[in-house]
């Protein structure tokens, strides 16, 4: 009677130490939730702005490589001039394309952060985009993952941080107007600053591209009643011409 | 009016094909008032100095940031009355962008145009 006892005792230490271990409480903090574009990102920043440490500063220019620097800059040239001549070039958005990796981490609309176990999903209102940074998992070489919009992302907690890695990014997209390889690889630190505000500081790499890695950094301020809502193109009248250039069907 | 929202306001695409440099004022019957993505859509029918009747269709900004704003679906309906200030399309075909509209109760509305600002308002007929 007394072994028996004792085994159920074992028994169920071990069962409390199981139920403890699955609710223990993660070393990283669950930033979930929805999340809007925080900070000075038009415009000359206030000395207000310029004081707030949760702001981040003004992210400098691509270091580009001298052939892909003419390239970036005769696409600006390009773009400005199609618009003063009211002849804009189409964007991908024209088309009711998302974005993309970098570009959706910028947040033009509301931007939803999921935090699980196993995985980050990231949701972005705009065009419905959603992406997956899988948690622990190893990074794929290049060459074995297709060239996608948001590419295959993997990640781990250093701490209070995210860091994630992706790779396989359609060589069409582009963040800024700044051209990249299919050898792109972003690396992300993603952390609360403040218990309402996230930054992501995303490092661009491609060595055939860049003189260096390209940090910018993104900040997020949360929106605690915000619901993010749907997102579809259910009536896109603009098109891209055969010219590439944005046009707009009229009914008359 | 609608106050403007703290948030960067950021364009789903270059409004470069609208005129900038003048605008105008629409009075006319609401066709449809469409609540769609990627652009919401006020379709309007405005009686001309002859007596003929144009159709002019005013681009809006997406439904989303419409929907920040405080706008909602049911806020406009065909027959209504309105009038529209829109800066419209450089090539000459009867849409362009609109930039404000007044309802039947006097309430004035802003759909969130980016840089609204730098669009001139001339308020021609």
């Amino acid at each position: 009677m007394r072994i028996v006892a004792s085994g159920l005792l074992v028994i169920g230490a071990f069962a409390a130490a199981v139920t403890l271990g699955a609710q223990a409480p993660a070393t990283h903090p669950d930033f979930s939730g929805s999340y809007e574009r925080f900070g000075n990102i038009f415009g000359q920043p206030t000395a207000a702005q310029l004081a707030d440490k949760t702001i981040p500063p003004r992210n400098g220019p691509a270091p580009l490589k001298p052939g892909p620097m003419k390239e970036y800059q005769d696409r600006l040239a390009a773009i400005r001039e199609a618009d003063r001549k009211g002849t804009p070039l189409a964007s991908g958005y024209v088309s009711c394309l998302g974005d993309g990796m970098p570009s959706m981490m910028g947040a033009m609309f509301p931007i939803e952060f999921l935090v699980t176990k196993n995985q980050v999903t990231v949701i972005e209102e705009a065009f419905t985009q959603v992406r997956r940074i899988l948690i622990d998992r190893p990074m794929k070489k290049v060459e074995d993952v297709e060239p996608g919009f948001f590419g295959y992302s993997v990640g781990h907690w250093e701490g209070d941080t995210l860091v994630a890695e992706t790779v396989g990014i359609k060589e069409e997209l582009r963040y800024q107007n700044v051209p990249h390889t299919k050898d792109l690889r972003i690396k992300e630190r993603i952390h609360l600053v403040a218990p309402n505000i996230l930054w992501n500081e995303i490092t661009m790499e491609d060595p055939a591209v860049l003189e260096k890695p390209w940090t910018v950094t993104v900040a997020y301020r949360r929106m605690p009643d915000y619901t993010l809502l749907e997102y579809i193109c259910e009536d896109n009248r603009e098109y891209r011409d055969a010219n590439g250039v944005q046009q707009i069907h009229v009914n008359k | 009016m609608i106050a403007v929202t703290i948030a960067p306001v950021f364009a789903h695409h270059s409004f470069a094909m609208y005129d900038h440099t003048r605008t105008v004022t629409l009075k006319g019957e609401v066709t449809k008032f469409q609540w769609t993505n990627p652009h919401g859509y006020l379709e309007l029918d405005v009686k001309q100095k002859d007596g003929s009747v144009k159709h002019f269709s005013c681009e809006m900004t997406s439904i989303n940031m419409m929907t920040r704003l405080g706008w909602r679906s049911n806020m406009i309906k065909a027959g209504d009355q309105v009038v529209a200030t829109v800066a419209p399309l450089l090539n000459g075909d009867p849409a362009g962008l609109l930039l404000d509209v007044t309802l039947p109760d006097g309430r004035k509305l802003e759909p969130g145009v980016p840089a609204v600002n730098t669009f001139k308002r001339t308020q021609e007929e």
